[in-house]
């Protein structure tokens, strides 16, 4: 029914990160989830460039086939900086959360941060 | 008057209709790129990056991309990381410790292979930056090669040991510097009277090391720049629970 390349796999992990998302309570598997849909995203705009006996996009004097699209390439990498970025960041807040609320379960810490709130009004 | 907030729990879906959700979309997704025409899409910009390459000189098209016609791009990509390396520093210098871990002493073998692969890692990183507008490599990926060589060293010399050697305020000086060299020499055309994105270095012979203009000089800067960065994220991890 559907063509297996590297767009059908990225549209996959990238619905298996997405549910991970959503559904895991652990701040860590959210993190590791968020990294899955960047893989996939990247696994995606690489597949779309892709194609077969294209010759890499690198200039020799003796070229014959032609390039593949260098242009999603160019644009992963922006995609990695920032996802590395991201990640960094993002695991920083959840050390800080971890240590003030002693659980990486982001209801819990949802529940204890309702509760301080109202202690507070 | 202020409008009560509704309890956060009756704004949560149910799970199952999330999940029943998403692999409804991910279905028609995958239904609707059935017939996508990946070969129309693929051949459209090839030759337009391929003239892009000879006119800036780099054999590497991609490397001529994104350190030519999106280099604003690039710079702010360099910004966020940098950012993003403030960020980490600024919020685990804040709290401290967590607790004091401390250096496991690694075996001799590991000792002695990190002073013999060392060396070789941080001369892998110099070459892929350093020849980055001629084979697939350049800043982000030289920078990123060096830095795992240090943590590498880390991991057997202990982070306060390799911290020591990298002489961190002249650390901290760098990596604001390189930043500064890198917009300073994005903006060195305008200050020319070229056109914005013109090079003012010629572009010289493609293929061999001293031709792509100044894309080689922008690898160098950028893979600094991603060098520091990384070591002082990987740095600050390390501090805030005492050692790796």
């Amino acid at each position: 029914m559907f063509g297996f390349n590297g767009v059908t796999i990225a549209i996959v992990l990238f619905g298996i990160g997405l549910l991970g998302l959503i559904i895991r309570r652990d701040l860590v598997i959210k993190l590791l989830a968020l990294g899955l849909v960047n893989s996939a995203t990247i696994l995606c705009l690489v597949s779309l460039g892709a194609q077969e006996s294209g010759a890499p996009p690198i200039l020799t004097p003796d070229m014959r086939a032609a390039i593949v699209d260098p242009l999603p390439q160019a644009i992963v990498l922006s995609a990695i900086v920032i996802n590395f970025a991201i990640l960094a960041l993002a695991l920083v807040f959840v050390m800080l959360l971890v240590e003030r609320y002693h659980t990486t379960d982001s209801a819990r810490i949802e529940r204890e941060s309702d509760t301080e709130e109202e202690t507070w009004n | 008057m202020i409008a009560k907030r509704p309890a956060r729990s009756r704004l949560r879906r149910p799970p199952g209709l999330v999940v029943v959700g998403v692999i409804l979309v991910t279905v028609f997704c995958l239904v609707a790129i059935r017939d996508f025409d990946y070969a129309g899409a693929r051949t459209s910009g090839s030759d337009v990056w391929v003239d892009v390459a000879h006119g800036t000189g780099a054999a590497n098209v991609i490397s001529s991309i994104y350190l030519g016609a999106r280099l604003f791009d690039t710079i702010l990509e360099v910004l966020v990381f940098s950012v993003a390396a403030l960020g980490v520093r600024f919020y685990l210098s804040a709290r401290g410790r967590s607790y004091e871990a401390e250096l496991v002493p690694e075996s001799h073998i590991v000792r002695v292979a990190v002073g013999v692969l060392l060396p070789p890692i941080l001369l892998l990183g110099i070459y892929v930056l350093s020849y980055g507008h001629l084979s697939p490599g350049g800043g982000f990926s030289g920078g990123v090669i060096g830095a795992s060589g240090l943590l590498f060293a880390a991991i057997s010399l202990g982070t306060a040991h390799v911290s020591q050697r990298m002489r961190p305020p002249v650390l901290r000086w760098m990596e604001w510097s390189v930043l500064l060299g890198l917009i300073a020499l994005a903006a060195l055309p305008a200050t020319c009277s070229l056109p914005l994105l013109a090079d003012p270095l010629p572009a010289g012979r493609m293929g061999s090391l001293m031709s792509g203009g100044s894309i080689p000089l922008y690898n160098g800067l950028i893979g600094l720049k991603v060098f520091i960065g990384a070591w002082i994220v990987i740095k600050h991890f390390v501090d805030h629970r005492g050692e790796i």
